[in-house]
């Protein structure tokens, strides 16, 4: 599993902050400890960027650069800031990302075959969010198809599902079941191409203290089904265990609860407990509440 | 080939819930099937109940024509509740509204002996809601549940903020609990995961919050059904419990109903007809003549 180190985003204040004043020191020791805790790209999210995008972009990818060697993914969605940042990287980077909008199409998309980078693809279009998995796919077999005619390879394309927080009342659980199958699915409609999630947001809105749990079960649980990447937070050192291999029986305490097997909690450790309630709100098999873990 | 129509079979049953005690007792949920599907396997013991209201204090913003079957006894509230009972009710909502803070912030005392003066008055069962004041229900509800030790009562509403408080008097008198939450599907199972542990799930009713048609009733509609879905399908324990569809007073807030006496029973109407096919199993209402029309409708008449 490919890990896009997520915690260089303009939400966090430090972050916002660090970019305006010009402190290197914060966005160095950012990068810095995702490269030691073995992220695979580094993600420089910096929203729309709407002041002085082409010179806040350069600053913070070569301030970047000066610490880490590995790839960065430029997550903007401003055109300008984008192409400011890929024409920067010294490595292959990742556009991050395009979608099935027409403005996306029309002005981001173009800047991937231009620089030739890989490229992660939304199913979004101008529809909006396609809701079901059915109208996933059809969205992003169109987009893949548009991107392959402007020249860009399935290989170099990273499809992004959209995760939203299962939290949603009614509704949250629908879509990570939906996104399960979505990338179960994936390679057999549209071989070669690559695939990618915004983790976090699954626990959005979900009390903090838990966030984590559900971001490292889902984890595991997409990528039995195939996922490529995440970005997601590299710091969480049980996350990167979990994938990396270094957890094998929770990891299979995990697929099992996936395959619906009959699982005696009794003979498990609380951790273990957590794991398994947790796979089962994901799964949809049982209702979501922020007590799921008490129930 | 012969057509064999498909049969389910569901895993989950609802909890049977009891409200008040010896021959002024009835029983709500216990279906093990989903609302009406009474073509499938299984059944529903205990179809749907229905109360009529009774305000602790003469209404303040009722039409005329919602006040005129009670005419005569609408500033006694206890003639009032004996009064519904001529109109066949299966049991009796009492709201104390008077003890509102932006009321008349009438003591917990005065509502509780009303309350048990109510109870006493009556050969149904009662249901008592409080304020809806998370703060002054505490004391509110604590009270009545204290003065009424052992009636079993019906009690709420019990809410996320105040649910240790007022769920241990309930419990400890002997009562039942009206478990409230804002039609939010994920903080109803929520609450009843907390109060579930410091009281007895089969002696919980669940409140989703009834609104009216037009007002965004298909919420309510989609959330009780999901409820019983989610309940009876795939037997999920903390969403196991009966529903109570309190609809008079959101049926009769509206300008339609408080227009003309014709359009207000059928608001109100409608409402409860839809909302017991989403699966409420007891509902209340507000005018004795919508009672009628439902009850005629559910018997074909």
């Amino acid at each position: 599993m490919v890990i896009i180190g997520e915690n260089i985003h303009v939400i966090a204040k430090a972050v916002s902050t660090a970019i305006r004043e010009r402190d290197a020191k914060v966005i160095r020791d950012l990068a810095k400890a995702q490269t030691e805790a073995g992220a695979d790209y580094i993600d420089l999210n910096v929203g729309p960027m709407k002041k002085d995008p082409e010179e806040n972009m350069h600053w913070l990818v070569d301030t970047v650069q000066e610490v880490t060697d590995l790839p960065l993914s430029i997550d903007t969605m401003n055109p300008v800031a984008m192409e400011a940042g890929l024409k920067n990287c010294k490595k292959r980077p990742l556009l991050n990302s395009a979608s099935g909008k027409t403005d996306s199409k029309e002005h981001m998309l173009p800047l991937a075959k231009k620089y030739n980078c890989d490229v992660v693809i939304s199913v979004m279009t101008d529809r909006g969010m396609p809701p079901d998995v059915d109208s996933k796919i059809e969205s992003i077999m169109d987009t893949v198809t548009y991107a392959n005619e402007l020249g860009i390879p399935n290989e170099d394309i990273w499809v992004d599902p959209i995760i939203l927080p299962v939290s949603t009342a009614g509704e949250g659980q629908r879509f990570t079941v939906a996104n399960l199958e979505f990338i179960k699915i994936l390679g057999d409609v549209l071989p070669g191409v690559k695939s990618t999630v915004g983790l976090s947001n699954v626990s959005n809105g979900v009390p903090d203290e838990l966030r984590p749990l559900l971001n490292r079960v889902y984890l595991v649980m997409l990528g039995r089904n195939g996922l490529y990447s995440a970005i997601a937070d590299p710091l969480d050192k049980e996350l990167i265990s979990l994938i990396k291999g270094d957890m094998p029986k929770d990891v299979e305490l995990i697929y099992k609860t996936m395959d619906g097997e009959d699982i005696d909690l009794s003979a498990l450790s609380q951790k273990q407990v957590e794991y398994v309630k947790t796979a089962r709100v994901l799964m949809g098999e049982t209702l979501y509440s922020d007590a799921w873990l008490e129930s | 080939m012969d057509y064999k129509a498909p049969v389910e079979a569901y895993t989950g049953v609802v909890r049977e819930v009891i409200i008040g005690k010896g021959n002024k007792s009835l029983k709500i949920g216990g279906e093990n099937i989903l609302p009406l599907h009474f073509f499938d396997q299984g059944a529903n013991p205990n179809p749907v109940k229905f109360a009529l209201e009774v305000l602790d204090m003469k209404p303040e913003d009722w039409p005329e024509h919602a006040i005129e079957p009670f005419k005569d006894v609408i500033s006694d509230p206890v003639s009032w509740a004996k009064k519904c009972q001529s109109f066949a009710v299966d049991a009796v909502s009492l709201f104390l509204v008077s003890t509102d803070p932006a009321v008349k912030n009438a003591p917990a005392d005065k509502a509780a002996a009303l309350a048990k003066e109510v109870a006493e008055a009556i050969s149904v069962p009662l249901i008592v809601y409080g304020s809806g004041d998370e703060k002054k229900d505490v004391e509110v509800l604590s009270k009545v549940a204290e003065v009424c030790d052992g009636m079993n009562l019906l009690i709420g509403p019990v809410l996320k903020e105040n649910y240790e408080a007022v769920g241990k008097a309930i419990l400890d008198h002997g009562h039942t609990a009206i478990a409230q939450s804002p039609l939010d599907i994920n903080l109803l199972k929520e609450l009843n995961v907390k109060l579930s542990k410091i009281f007895p799930p089969d002696r919980i009713v669940i409140d989703p919050l009834s609104s009216a048609l037009g007002y965004g009733m298909e919420y309510s509609f989609s959330l009780i059904e999901r409820v019983k879905q989610i309940g009876v399908i795939t037997k999920d324990s903390m969403t196991m419990m009966p529903i109570i569809a309190n609809l008079g007073v959101e049926c009769w807030k509206t300008k339609q109903a408080k227009e003309n006496k014709k359009q207000g029973l059928l608001w109100e109407g409608m409402t409860a007809l839809s909302l017991l096919l989403a699966g409420a199993n007891i509902i209340v209402l507000r005018h004795p003549e919508t009672l009628k029309l439902i009850k005629e409708t559910i018997e074909a008449r």
